[in-house]
């Protein structure tokens, strides 16, 4: 069917049909106009019909567009609404902070107890006499790959005189200053990077007595690396579910709370 | 744009347009299609739907109001705010600015209509 076969009222007839595509404020507020509008420009010789389709045509894909974006707008981006969502996300991010760093140092300050009591067993037999040889248990760990505890003695001087740990079948050297640290403090507990990727909880005390020095009681930080990772996951997933509830919920309010035709 | 205060220039063509056509007095929505469709007017080609958007932002803005006159309940008749004059007045001066540049730039002619 061409458009000059289309009688006028018929053409009004698909305008009106084609304005309920508008939002329906607008459509509340301005169809009738429009489609009077629309009637008028119908009637008028000056417009050919040839023009006036197209104009009609365009101009109403474009505004459509525009006016459902504004009607977006006007719903879910009115200051109040995104500045709550805003405050709500910053809530939300620290929580998923909170969730993440409080376990994370549960589980890495819980990885030195047993190194604890193993370096305070170790002194006591040191300061009570026994030497560091026979104190030290016998056996080299391979710290790189094993997950076993091991111990270290050091004399005053820092070289160490009976050790379990090996690391590249050699004896593994605290970093600089460590037990300047702990002849100061009497305790260092710390994550040591002997090399490489290893990563171990360890901890130093001060021997005091005749034969002053310092112990190392060390174990592999990798199980608890896994955890940690357990952890960050489940922090993210629920920090994106907040986030998710947060955005459903003010979307939800907004559709709501949208103004109103009267 | 907060209500009360004039638009930051330029403004858009459409808006331009329809300040320009009820500059004349209250008009109805064709009737302003009409005169922005001239090239005295703007020449701007638009429909219902440009203008309608158009009229409610500016009803929003404080720039036009309806009259609430009208010959048939079907048509609403629009008139200028003092904000939408002093919006118009504006623009035009912004617009006067330009062309008096160019023609001293040699890109009209003097004292002819470009």
């Amino acid at each position: 069917m061409s458009l000059p076969a289309l009688t006028n009222s018929r053409l009004e007839s698909i305008y009106s049909g084609a304005l309920r595509l508008y939002p329906e404020s607008f459509r509340y507020a301005h169809a009738e106009s429009m489609r009077q509008t629309f009637r008028d420009a119908l009637h008028d010789a000056s417009l050919p019909r040839r023009q006036l389709i197209p104009l009609v045509l365009r101009d109403f894909l474009t505004s459509i567009v525009k006016e459902h974006f504004s009607m977006l707008r006007d719903t879910f981006a009115r200051p109040a609404l995104v500045f709550n969502a805003l405050v709500l996300a910053g809530l939300a991010t620290v929580l998923a902070l909170a969730l993440y760093a409080i376990p994370q140092q549960l589980l890495r300050r819980g990885a030195d107890d047993p190194q604890v009591e193993m370096a305070d067993n170790l002194v006591d037999q040191l300061e009570q006499g026994t030497a560091a040889e026979n104190a030290v248990p016998a056996g080299k760990i391979a710290i790189a790959h094993s997950l076993s505890p091991f111990v270290i003695a050091f004399d005053d001087q820092g070289h160490p005189i009976a050790s379990q740990a090996a690391l590249n079948g050699q004896t593994p050297t605290l970093p600089k200053g460590t037990l300047d640290y702990v002849r100061e403090h009497g305790e260092y507990r710390f994550t040591w990077r002997p090399g490489g990727a290893t990563r171990i909880a360890a901890v130093v005390q001060r021997v005091h007595g005749d034969h002053p020095g310092f112990v190392l009681a060390g174990r592999s930080l990798r199980e608890e690396a896994i955890r940690q990772i357990v952890v960050k996951q489940m922090a993210t997933l629920a920090w994106i579910a907040m986030l998710a509830l947060i955005f459903v919920g003010t979307a939800a309010f907004g559709w709501y709370t949208r103004p109103k035709v009267a | 744009m907060a209500i009360g205060t004039a638009p930051a220039a330029p403004l858009t063509p459409a808006v331009f347009a329809i300040l320009l056509s009820l500059a004349e007095g209250e008009k109805h929505g064709y009737l302003i299609m009409k005169d922005a469709r001239n090239p005295q007017g703007g020449g701007i080609h638009m429909g219902p739907g440009t203008l309608y958007g158009s009229i409610e932002r500016m009803m929003r803005d404080g720039l036009v109001e309806e009259s609430g006159v009208s010959d048939d309940e079907r048509r609403r008749y629009y008139r200028l705010t003092s904000l939408g004059h002093a919006a118009l007045a504006a623009e035009l001066s912004r617009l006067d600015a330009a062309v008096a540049s160019a023609r001293s730039l040699g890109l009209l002619p003097h004292g002819g209509q470009s």
